[in-house]
């Protein structure tokens, strides 16, 4: 045992009193001190509020409400868990990656009952010599440093530590493809492959063939991959986004139905599946799937109120009406405090008004949907903002519409996808060169700030170039030019004036952006080089 | 005569969702047992270990029908990564260690801690402990757990002190074992699940395989099993 247990917060989640007081046996006789127990996921939630924990063993079967994976899911969202904290899944399933099969937000280990005392304490034990053995890594990752994490994996690499030689190998890997650096990531993967076949390795290639923007290709090692191992989840998934991307949805819809068969507890599956099958209109589907989410949303962070709408919007579109409605209740039930959720119910109800023929009641709730958006509009999400400016310019409103498509395709004027989806509601409900022009001028205006601010900072002018650029960057968060040129600058300044830490945090937050946002390796790993080579002197100007 | 069946979702999948069922109150029952035990006053009375015994032999044996269904009806596919042998045995001995420690019997491993194999380490775990388990039973006082590098296998062995395996359990002429006689009870379901799910195990051309003779060091009963 490396772990002293008398020192670590203990949180013990279970439903069951005689498994809590077993549990909480072996823990004492082993020197646990700070022992909390939860008999349900609310109570595990709450008592993570209150402090800290440093282990969490939680049960996944929870008789009531949340499950173990949505306590996991919400306690990281709400980032309840310390970094260096172990969580652990006890569960009753013998290969519970493959029954419980989450998408993201993974445990630290599983541990399946029944177990002793032995195996529990060997299992944290290995939990805290790996998290010890990855704090590094973990720590850059949390604060977004990626390269810096890079670095960090390539100094572990060279302690040429055999054991820890693979699983260092594949964290390495997938640095590389989350900053972009595919050639990286595939040269890994494939001297993986060279030496042994391992299917994380494969999956890995497909990736990497995916992000090259090979998508055939990524979808035959997908499917080989899945006649193999018919049982690995995250295989349809990408196999999933690679038929999105090459626009076949009916293939992407089947893959995903499958996946969805094999793991029907994983809600973020069945809102895919809900909102792929309503997009194809393969309306049985899509029922099916957004009652799932809803049900599953009602002990889970990832539960919206568009889940609702998708339903009752579903129901509307098979003649059923009075269906629709009836979710629309729902929806105003289960989220009376929220803007958006609504402004999507008083959206529905002008909808299913309509399509009853009741003029009156229509108008009663294009009038709130109205007010509500004059209050909420920037709020909220972008598609509920597309299908506004479809509802006004319908209602004969098309300046609102305007204004808000507008700024739509101002703050996505990069996002191919989106543009592309906006393209298409104008096409349909207004006219064919409607997104055009206003894509078209948007672009110019674009052009013409960024050589505002290029020029101030060619005059010498850096404050002011830095005013425009944030300013632009604040307004469009998602451009890409005006992130790369507000860090470059930022970058000059930085070099030029006396180090501010504040000034470093504040660049490197914008490069983390712009790696979430996808601009390519190439064209940020040379900034963060930059970035880095900046050091602050530690006696003048240290964050308070 | 009725053509159409009584079981209209088929007997396998009965039995698999009553496998279920059972696994679930065996794990309460085997949660009482231990607490019952702990509350129980020195000298342990020796029905304990017995009773730890058949429960962690039901255990195996359901989880292993729960594996071979799921085998039978192409809902499974191994999970391979590389693991630490060292932590396999480590396991293996942690599952072990309620039984042991209410007998007299040795639970001695050997391995070299920088050897690694590349497995599905739960099955692979679950295949040894059934294994071991029978060990125990047959074995006089020591049973040992090795695991080492053989050309391009990694050798998992499982030795005893015993009287033996019997004729029909051991392979043909110190060969891998193809076909396993089941009429022999927990032993022979062990070997036959330790055999499919070696076989699961592939790289290149080669795959796993086990074999099983008397030539242990201890002059009782030996088992091998080869990954890739």
């Amino acid at each position: 045992m490396t772990i002293n247990l008398a020192t670590q917060k203990i949180l013990v989640v279970e439903d069951q009193a005689i498994m809590r007081e077993t549990l909480k046996h072996i823990l004492g006789t082993f020197g646990a001190r700070l022992i909390v127990e939860a008999e349900s996921g609310v109570n595990a939630i709450a008592a993570m509020r209150l402090e800290p924990f440093n282990i969490v063993l939680c049960d996944y079967n929870l008789l009531r409400g949340k499950n173990g994976q949505q306590v996991l899911e919400e306690a990281r969202h709400l980032k309840l868990l310390p970094l260096n904290a172990i969580f652990i899944m006890v569960t009753g399933e013998k290969s519970p990656e493959m029954v419980l099969s989450v998408i993201e937000n993974k445990p630290d280990d599983y541990l399946i009952k029944p177990f002793n005392q032995q195996q529990l304490l060997i299992r944290i034990d290995r939990c805290h010599t790996r998290k010890k053995y990855l704090a590094s890594i973990d720590n850059d990752i949390d604060s977004g440093n990626l390269y810096q994490a890079i670095q960090h994996c390539e100094r572990l690499l060279q302690t040429n530590d055999k054991k820890m030689h693979l699983p260092l190998l594949k964290i390495r890997a997938e640095l590389a493809l989350k900053v972009g650096d595919f050639k990286a990531a595939e040269a890994i993967y494939q001297s993986i492959l060279h030496d042994r076949e391992l299917p994380w390795a494969r999956l890995g290639l497909g990736i990497v063939a995916f992000f090259l923007g090979f998508y055939q290709q990524a979808i035959e090692s997908f499917q080989e991959l899945i006649k193999q191992y018919p049982a690995m989840l995250e295989v349809y998934d990408w196999l999933v986004k690679a038929h999105e991307s090459l626009g076949d949805d009916e293939n992407a819809l089947s893959s995903l139905n499958l996946a969805v068969t094999l793991s029907p507890m994983s809600i973020l599956r069945q809102k895919k599946l809900a909102m792929l099958a309503d997009k194809t209109e393969n309306l049985p589907i899509a029922k099916k799937a957004y009652a799932a989410t809803i049900k599953l949303g009602k002990n889970s962070i990832h539960g919206s109120a568009s889940d609702y709408s998708g339903l009752a919007n579903v129901y509307l579109k098979s003649n059923a009406p009075n269906e629709a409605l009836k979710i629309v209740l729902e929806l105003n039930q289960q989220f009376h405090d929220d803007p958006e959720a609504r402004l999507r119910a008083a959206l529905l109800e002008t909808n299913i008004y309509q399509a009853k023929g009741n003029k009156a009641l229509a108008q009663q709730a294009y009038g709130k949907t109205f007010s509500l958006n004059e209050q909420f509009n920037k709020q909220l999400s972008r598609e509920l903002r597309l299908e506004m400016a479809k509802t006004f310019y319908l209602n004969g409103n098309s300046e609102t519409c305007d204004e808000i498509l507008n700024d739509l395709v101002k703050t996505n004027v990069d996002d191919k996808l989106f543009i592309k989806e906006i393209t298409a509601v104008c096409d349909a409900v207004i006219s064919q060169d409607h997104a055009d022009t206003l894509i078209q001028q948007i672009k110019k205006e674009l052009v013409d700030i960024n050589n505002k601010g290029v020029s101030l900072f060619k005059e010498g002018n850096i404050k002011g170039a830095l005013d425009i650029f944030e300013l632009a960057t604040a307004k469009m968060p998602d451009n890409h030019t005006i992130i790369l040129n507000l860090v470059k600058i930022m970058i000059h300044d930085l070099k030029k004036s006396t180090p501010d830490a504040n000034k470093i945090l504040k660049t490197q937050s914008y490069i983390n952006k712009a790696i979430e946002i996808g601009i390519p390796h190439n064209q940020i790993s040379d900034l963060q080089t930059e970035l880095n080579t900046v050091q602050v002197n530690p006696t003048i100007n240290r964050p308070v | 005569m009725p053509t159409t069946p009584i079981l209209s979702i088929g007997f396998p999948a009965l039995l698999a969702s009553s496998v279920h069922d059972i696994k679930n109150s065996l794990s309460a029952l085997r949660m009482l047992l231990a607490q019952l035990e702990a509350i129980c006053p020195e000298p342990k009375a020796s029905e304990f270990k017995q009773l730890n015994f058949e429960a962690n032999r039901m255990n195996n044996s359901l989880m292993q029908l729960l594996t071979l269904y799921k085998i039978d009806v192409a809902q499974f596919s191994p999970t391979i990564d590389e693991h630490k042998a060292g932590d396999i045995l480590e396991d293996v001995v942690a599952q072990q260690s309620t039984l042991l420690a209410l007998g007299n019997i040795q639970l001695l491993t050997q391995c070299d801690d920088e050897l690694l194999c590349y497995c599905d380490s739960i099955l692979i775990g679950n295949a040894l402990c059934t294994l071991v388990n029978n060990a125990q039973r047959y074995c006089l006082s020591k049973v040992l757990l090795s695991a080492e590098q053989e050309g391009d296998y990694v050798v998992f062995c499982i030795e005893d002190d015993g009287i033996g395996f019997p004729e029909n359990l051991l392979s043909p002429d110190d060969q891998q074992i193809d076909q396993i006689d089941l009429s022999t009870g927990n032993t022979g379901l062990g070997l036959f699940f330790t055999n499919i799910i070696a076989q699961l195990h592939a790289q290149g051309d080669k795959r796993g395989f086990i074999t099983t003779d008397n030539h242990s060091q201890f002059g009782g009963a030996r088992f091998k099993l080869y990954l890739p």
